[in-house]
């Protein structure tokens, strides 16, 4: 028996344009004290009509760019129909027929995985299931609503948990890139549903489908990875136990639970749901000229592939930290911005090893975002400098540039008042070497049985000289006066 | 005396300005016109009594102290109730929206108080515009001023009759299918439904949305044409209103002479059910254009048949959809007590929802359900480019097109009222225009045996409202058809 899984992923990520889609209300949500940011328009009172969001369609057609998609120059809006209260139309404008972007792809490592459409619709208000006088209530918050969305649609090509996750992270990482959106799956304005069901080879050499299931109200990305590995033992176990297999009617909607960490049957849809979908006749459909499609392309920034490639190639980069640095848009924005400052090839290698140590630990730590801390380009210059020159340790490096994240912190003069300087000075290196010699005959047979015991010697060299001698040095000189004693 | 209800806005506004009348003498007139008719006309669901003497102090104010005051300073507007009117209840004629205050008005009515019109009420109209002789409104019907025992027409009835009543300057309404200008004919006043996306329908609540137009109703040509110079032009908030310059309809009142003028006669559009009597006068009117140096030219709009079924597909499924807002939940009437979701929606629409919506609502929700969406709505939608191209059609040859507009004068209350597709027949000289979204302004030209009002429409050209304007005024000034009131 073969087991495969065929895995399509639907995301929705909010825009953050100033305004809502349809209306000129501020599109920001988060934590705001409720009903707020809302007017005729999004509150669907009578009489209000939509207004379309030029900037969240040009956004919308810049990400389906980045995905390789097609543009449809001639676009329009749709109604999708059903009643819900958080859906204050009665209707969901978005985009069936004629989406802005069709046809993209990613690829995943080694995997192609093609994008159906990325098409712009609008976010519902939030329905809150509350006490209030201890009664059962439902609020509902319209500041979400009619917040731009773009629903990015993949086909059915994913076939295991650890490619989806990276599927989203791409896809996450090219829309920072774009700066278009947070798309902060914790703060809902990047959301993910998987659509799940298993090929199944028999023994007998038969293929059979799982029924489909769209799996919702997952907040996290390693829930989306949980609840696919979840899904898929499951629905193998559902088979061998029932032998149910897909047909067209019987996909059914299965909820997320992250505490008991398994999904849960939300909806077992009666045929499908009849949307009555129709053109918008409150907007008139939208044409971009080739022209305007050129520019939003040309407006494109480097995406983390190209960048990444480019730091390996221009800055000799290994691909472990080329890959890390350009993981995160704002870090590749402060390492750029960072080596900008020197022209020494060998800088960008300094900087990166910095950036992705002690200064990571350091965000990390504090829980900040690397674009939050001052990292002053000629700090990290003079730190190069220094350590070009061999006067001063890696130690005293990684620690000096978490302490410059201070504006007033002033290295030069610190390494001086607390004697920090490398000794680099070969003549009072070999006077301490001489030292060593003398007072450790043993450690210098030793040595010459086994060169591998210089450890010892140089430490006791670390030791006379206050910690201040450059190690490396140290070493050289070592080694050249007991091979071949002092001129 | 000086009966000010006779006035037109242009007179109104000159004695206002000259100070020989004031505001509040104006509105006091109207105000007890309304209180002396209204109760058998049945015009108006509420009338803004305090508001409108209010506002006429404000005004006499503003002028005596000298500022400058609007283009509309001296006229009474009455206004559909499907204008959200800020403050002031505003219920769509629908049990629905009974009680609800809006926060917020209209662009094209606002844009009237901008140019200090001074709102008398708001006026009866079938149930959210869905209808043609307010007989559907969710509150009563409006009686004729010509003859009581018989309907105004609609939907914008209650603006209609307001006006033909004289209970105000001029009126507005909205028309979706001929619900300005059919009215208006069986009214015996002047209507104008505009080009689709001339004036902003923004506040005003909709019907089908690729097919409402705001208008109004005066009391001739030259009012209108000041009235919808006011109302016209792009909106920020619609994304239909068009940016198409707004010409100076009032300064190009004679621009089009009746000499050399190419009118286009339809001749589907005098069969169909039409009466005799209408079908003559209308045959009369246009020989009346030919005496005036017109030419009349015989052409076809084979498909004007089609004209109701795409109507009567496309505009319910946008009500269908449209009416989904009315949910209870955020404003309304709403059913209370009742714990489950689907309950709620059941019951509160269930229950303050009108027939006609539930009759419009499911042929709408049945035409877009899927298995049905191609053969109804995107069929309809094909026929209605076929409608549009062949008006474009017909004027690389002429000017404008003249039609009847209703196939009959004001018929008795209660006579089509439980046959609604014998109503929805009478609108068929009316939808073409709707849909294929251009400009018809419909005037009186006469009277039937029965001493009823007869009305006939000029059809324009996409923006051509100008040129409407102007042929209707070179018309009343050879005409007092438009001079006649009812007895009341």
């Amino acid at each position: 028996m073969k087991v495969t899984p065929i895995i399509g992923l639907e995301a929705h990520v909010e825009l953050k344009t100033l305004s809502k889609m349809f209306c000129s209300c501020d599109a920001s949500h988060f934590h705001a004290q409720p009903n707020t940011h809302t007017c005729p328009v999004c509150l669907g009172l009578p009489g209000a009509l939509p207004v379309p969001n030029y900037t969240a369609c040009e956004w919308n057609i810049k990400l389906g760019l980045a995905l390789n998609c097609s543009i449809n120059k001639y676009s329009f809006f749709e109604r999708k129909n059903y009643f819900y209260p958080d859906l204050p139309k009665g209707y969901q404008i978005t985009q069936l027929q004629a989406p802005f972007a069709i046809n993209g792809y990613l690829d995943i490592d080694s995997e192609h995985i093609r994008i159906n459409r990325a098409h712009m619709e609008e976010d519902t208000g939030k329905s809150q299931h509350t006490v209030v006088d201890m009664q059962d209530m439902t609020l509902i918050d319209f500041n979400r609503s009619g917040v731009p969305l773009v629903e990015i649609v993949s086909e059915p090509d994913i076939r295991g948990s650890a490619v989806a996750k990276k599927y989203l992270i791409k896809l996450q990482q090219i829309i920072r890139y774009l700066g278009i959106s947070d798309a902060d799956i914790e703060k809902g304005s990047m959301r993910c549903e998987p659509t799940i069901n298993l090929e199944i080879i028999t023994n007998n050499g038969q293929t059979i489908y799982t029924p489909l299931v769209e799996i919702k109200n997952v907040a996290s990305l390693s829930g989306v990875e949980m609840a696919i590995e979840y899904e898929i033992k499951r629905q193998l176990l559902e088979w061998q136990k029932s032998g149910i297999i897909k047909t067209k009617t019987n996909k059914t909607t299965r909820g997320w639970d992250a505490n008991k960490l398994q999904t849960f049957l939300q909806r077992e849809k009666e045929g499908s749901a009849d949307y009555r979908y129709f053109p918008e006749p409150d907007i008139p459909p939208l044409e971009f000229t080739d022209e305007q499609i050129t520019k939003i392309k040309q407006s494109i920034p480097e995406l983390p592939d190209a960048k990444k490639q480019r730091y390996i190639k221009d800055f000799s980069l290994s691909d472990y930290d080329a890959t890390t640095i350009t993981n995160d848009f704002e870090t590749t924005q402060v390492f750029e911005n960072i080596i900008n400052i020197s022209k020494d090839i060998k800088f960008p290698k300094f900087v990166a090893n910095l950036i992705l140590g002690p200064v990571k630990t350091y965000v990390n730590e504090k829980q900040l975002n690397i674009s939050e801390i001052n990292l002053d380009p000629s700090k990290f210059a003079i730190l190069f400098d220094q350590t070009e020159k061999g006067s001063i340790s890696m130690t005293i490096v990684k620690q000096f540039i978490i302490e410059a994240i201070d504006p007033k912190f002033d290295i030069m003069a610190t390494l001086q008042s607390r004697g920090l300087f490398q000794v680099s000075n070969v003549s009072e290196l070999e006077e301490f070497a001489k030292q060593v010699i003398d007072a450790n005959p043993q450690a210098v047979k030793d040595y010459q049985k086994n060169p591998n015991s210089l450890g010892f010697l140089i430490g006791q060299l670390m030791k006379i000289s206050g910690g201040a001698a450059n190690p490396k040095l140290a070493r050289e000189i070592l080694e050249k006066v007991i091979t071949k004693g002092l001129k | 005396m000086l009966d000010i209800t006779t006035l037109t806005i242009s007179d109104c506004h000159d004695l206002l300005v000259n100070k020989k009348i004031t505001a509040v003498e104006i509105v006091t007139s109207y105000l007890d016109r309304i209180r002396k008719y209204d109760p058998e006309i049945k015009a108006f669901i509420t009338v803004t009594n305090d508001l409108a003497l209010a506002s006429a102090r404000v005004l006499d104010k503003k002028i005596a102290s000298g500022q400058p005051v609007g283009q509309l300073a001296g006229s009474v507007m009455a206004v559909k109730d499907i204008f959200l009117t800020a403050g002031i209840e505003t219920t769509s004629g629908s049990q629905l929206l009974k009680g609800y205050i809006p926060q917020y008005s209209s662009t094209v009515y606002q844009r009237l108080l901008d140019e200090d019109a001074i709102l008398v009420g708001k006026t009866n109209t079938d149930t959210f515009a869905f209808g043609g002789s307010t007989e559907n409104s969710g509150y009563f019907t409006t009686h004729n001023p010509w003859n009581t025992d018989l309907v105004p027409g609609g939907s914008s009835g209650g603006s209609a009759a307001a006006l033909s009543a004289s209970l105000c300057t001029f009126s507005l309404g909205t028309d979706t299918g001929g619900s300005i200008r059919q009215p208006a004919s069986l009214c015996g006043i002047t209507g104008i439904k505009p080009t689709y996306g001339r004036n902003s329908r923004y506040g005003i609540t909709a019907m089908a949305s690729s097919f409402d137009c705001p208008g109004a109703f005066a009391k001739n040509a030259a009012d209108l044409a000041l009235v919808t110079k006011i109302m016209a032009g792009a909106d920020i908030h619609d994304a239909t209103s068009s940016p198409v310059t707004v010409a100076d309809y009032s300064q190009e009142l004679n621009a089009q002479t009746l000499s050399g003028l190419k009118i286009g006669l339809p001749k589907e559009y005098f069969g169909m059910g039409i009466d005799d009597e209408v079908k003559q006068r209308i045959l009369d009117t246009a020989e009346f254009f030919k005496k005036n140096g017109a030419e009349i030219i015989d052409i076809s709009l084979p498909n004007t048949k089609l004209g109701i079924a795409v109507y009567y597909i496309l505009v319910p499924s946008e009500i269908s959809s449209n009416m989904a807002r009315y949910d209870g939940i955020r404003f309304g009437q709403s059913q209370k007590g009742i714990d489950d979701l689907l309950q709620y929606y059941l019951d509160t629409r269930g229950e303050f929802m009108e027939p006609e919506i539930k009759r419009r609502v499911l042929i709408g929700t049945y035409a877009l359900s899927s298995g049905y969406y191609d053969a109804y709505y995107t069929k309809a939608s094909k026929v209605r480019m076929i409608i549009k191209n062949e008006f474009i059609d017909a004027y690389k040859k002429v000017d404008v097109i003249l039609t009847p507009v209703s196939p009959t004068t004001a018929w008795p209350i209660g006579e089509k009222s439980n046959d609604p597709l014998a109503m929805y027949l009478s609108d068929v000289f009316t939808v073409c225009v709707n849909v294929a979204g251009l400009p018809s302004i419909a005037l009186p030209c006469g009277f039937d045996s029965k001493n009823l009002p007869i009305g006939f429409q000029l059809i324009g050209n996409y923006f051509e409202e100008s040129k409407l304007f102007s042929i209707a005024h070179q018309y009343q000034k050879l005409t007092n058809y438009h001079l006649q009131a009812p007895k009341i």
